[in-house]
């Protein structure tokens, strides 16, 4: 390592495996592959996979959120970028 | 079919609002665009939103609009897999290139050749990358010009022949001027139009079309049953469940290692922006999703039935179900907007596409084996030449081509392209593999994964794999890329007890 801090732990990073929960999700696919119940006329397996892309945004989101504020993994990036959470970093 | 005039007339006048926005690209953000960094990753400096609107306009392209949703018209439910697909996609976004992004950024690697080239210090493995990358990008650029076809065939433009081809080669010719001109900072910025019309027609397609057709319980009962859902496991066969799972898993692994997705991450401006990113772009997974939908809705509307449009169905297959229901469900001048999203949205891909080419071209060919001492202007230059090679390139070889054989290439493509996915993961977490086993490990995977789609006639990538008497369908790059790194496991101490050396060990 390069710069003399010590390797965060891996076990810093565990809100990752929050990941795991839309691979199961959609990877098990008898647990979805069938009509009832609909939702707006739409069966159940276009639905479900629709709603999990929501919901695998979301889980990103959180883990993001968990990462910054608490296990701050994602702090030597930060500090490292340049204009961070300035204007170049957003647009 | 006659040619629309008002669908046209406002189809040209966003082509030509782009071909602007493409060329005055060059002054945004303005820097020596003499430096590859500059020219081919727009200098490392888009935020959060430009990255958005990139890699939304990178990924999503002008042929998953089109492929998608003719595969659920087609096929049905097996081709919804490109929603399990892009949702998986995020979390291997979100783990791996924010870590690939400041690795790169740190030693000022521009492609994921670079990448590895540094860290197993080995020229014939970055050459496997580089020669992978193109060789699977040239088909995805020339999809990229399908999809422009079926939307000009659509307005009304005479296919076949020199004259059929005219608006597709003068569309081409802009696209190289100002990729040329520009570098990545043209489709960048294009991309936020073509996003736009691609949100705006999807919105209006999602009001208009449902409730011309009775709503979507009435679209799905017009829908034949068999192709509403998977065909369920029969006798000693997985069927469609295992082939569904793969498809979704192995194309999601796949994805960001093309060369344009690579791209549009590399030019990032931190690897927060990244993580960001990975939450954000789930909103043109959700279009894609109600993309795919228009197959159905396409079916509901009858338009295979509809005699106008016989034509571009004998021309065009499946491929011109949405473009049929956006003529059927639209007054023109919205045709226009919609064909507009689609085309200008295979330009924004096939310019990064090229790009990303020329990248490797120049960093890992060219300069690695044939000018080491090449100026930084020198490396610019040729990377902006083979720019336009590449266009070229994917223009003839549609032209003169079976529209088949691209398709074929582009299944074949992303069984090569996914080989990559071991060096790049053990790269970036351990330096214990070594070069040599993954280079044996990339051929072996390559030769596999092309042998399980030669066995399918090309036509499929999904290969049934006999395992305890159990037939698995599965797609072929997942279970090529599993041997690939099996290969290199059991390789690796071997080599190393040769007393050969690990590489690069800079981090």
């Amino acid at each position: 390592m390069s710069n003399g801090k010590t390797k965060p732990s891996v076990l810093r990073y565990w809100p990752r495996l929050l990941f795991l929960v839309p691979f199961v999700a959609v990877l098990w696919v008898s647990s979805y592959n069938r009509i009832a119940p609909e939702l707006g006329g739409i069966p159940f397996f276009y639905w479900y996979q629709l709603a999990w892309i929501l919901l695998g945004a979301a889980i990103v989101l959180v883990v993001y959120a968990i990462e910054t504020k608490v296990t701050r993994v994602t702090e030597r990036s930060e500090t490292e970028a340049e204009a961070s959470g300035g204007p170049g970093d957003i647009l | 079919m006659t040619l629309d005039l008002t669908a046209t007339s406002v189809f040209v006048a966003l082509f030509l609002l782009i071909t602007w926005l493409g060329f005055v690209a060059a002054r945004w953000r303005k820097a020596d665009l003499n430096l590859l960094h500059e020219w081919g990753l727009g200098g490392r400096r888009f935020g959060t939103v430009v990255t958005w609107f990139l890699l939304g306009g990178d990924l999503y392209t002008a042929y998953t609009f089109i492929a998608v949703p003719a595969l659920v018209f087609g096929k049905g439910a097996m081709g919804f897999f490109a929603v399990p697909y892009t949702i998986l996609i995020y979390p291997i976004l979100y783990i791996v290139f924010p870590r690939l992004w400041e690795i790169a950024r740190d030693r000022g690697h521009v492609t994921a050749a670079d990448f590895v080239r540094d860290r197993f210090g080995s020229r014939l493995l970055a050459l496997a990358f580089a020669l992978t990358g193109i060789v699977a990008t040239m088909p995805y650029i020339a999809l990229q010009i399908v999809g422009m076809e079926v939307v000009i065939g659509a307005l009304g433009f005479p296919a076949g022949g020199f004259v059929g081809h005219l608006p597709l080669i003068i569309s081409f010719i802009i696209l190289a001027a100002f990729t040329y001109t520009s570098g990545l900072r043209a489709p960048a910025l294009i991309a936020i139009v073509k996003d736009t019309l691609i949100f705006v027609t999807v919105f209006a397609a999602l009001v208009i079309i449902p409730a011309k057709l009775g709503g979507y319980g009435a679209i799905f009962a017009s829908v034949p049953q068999e192709k509403l859902l998977l065909a369920p496991p029969s006798g000693d066969s997985l069927g469609a469940y295992s082939a569904y799972a793969t498809l979704a898993l192995g194309s999601a692994f796949a994805l960001f290692l093309y060369p344009h997705a690579m791209t549009g991450i590399l030019s990032s401006s931190s690897g927060n922006v990244i993580r960001r990113n990975a939450a954000f772009l789930a909103a043109y997974s959700f279009i894609l999703g109600l993309i795919a939908l228009l197959g159905y809705m396409a079916i509901a509307a009858g338009v295979d039935k509809n005699p106008a449009y016989a034509a571009g169905f004998t021309q065009y297959g499946p491929n011109f179900a949405v473009p049929a229901l956006f003529l059927a469900s639209f007054p023109s001048w919205f045709v226009g907007v919609a064909f507009a999203a689609i085309a200008i949205g295979a330009l924004v891909p096939a310019a990064i596409m090229s790009i990303a080419c020329a990248n490797l071209f120049t960093r890992n060919l060219y300069k690695e084996f044939y000018r080491p001492d090449c100026s930084e202007a020198d490396e610019a230059r040729m990377a902006k030449i083979v720019s336009l090679v590449m266009k070229i390139g994917a223009v003839v070889f549609i032209i003169a081509i079976p529209q088949a054989y691209a398709i074929q290439l582009q299944l074949l493509g992303g069984i090569w392209i996914i080989q990559l996915l071991p060096p790049i993961l053990l790269g970036l977490y351990t330096r214990s593999f070594n070069a040599p086993a993954l280079l044996i490990g990339w051929a072996a995977g390559t030769v596999i994964g092309t042998y399980m789609a030669a066995t399918q006639g090309f036509t499929s990538s999904v290969y049934p794999l006999e395992m305890f008497g159990v037939t698995v369908p599965g797609y072929a790059a997942l279970y090529s890329v599993l041997i690939n790194f099996l290969i290199a496991l059991a390789l690796t101490p071997i080599f190393d007890r040769m007393g050969r050396t690990t590489g690069s060990t800079a981090r």
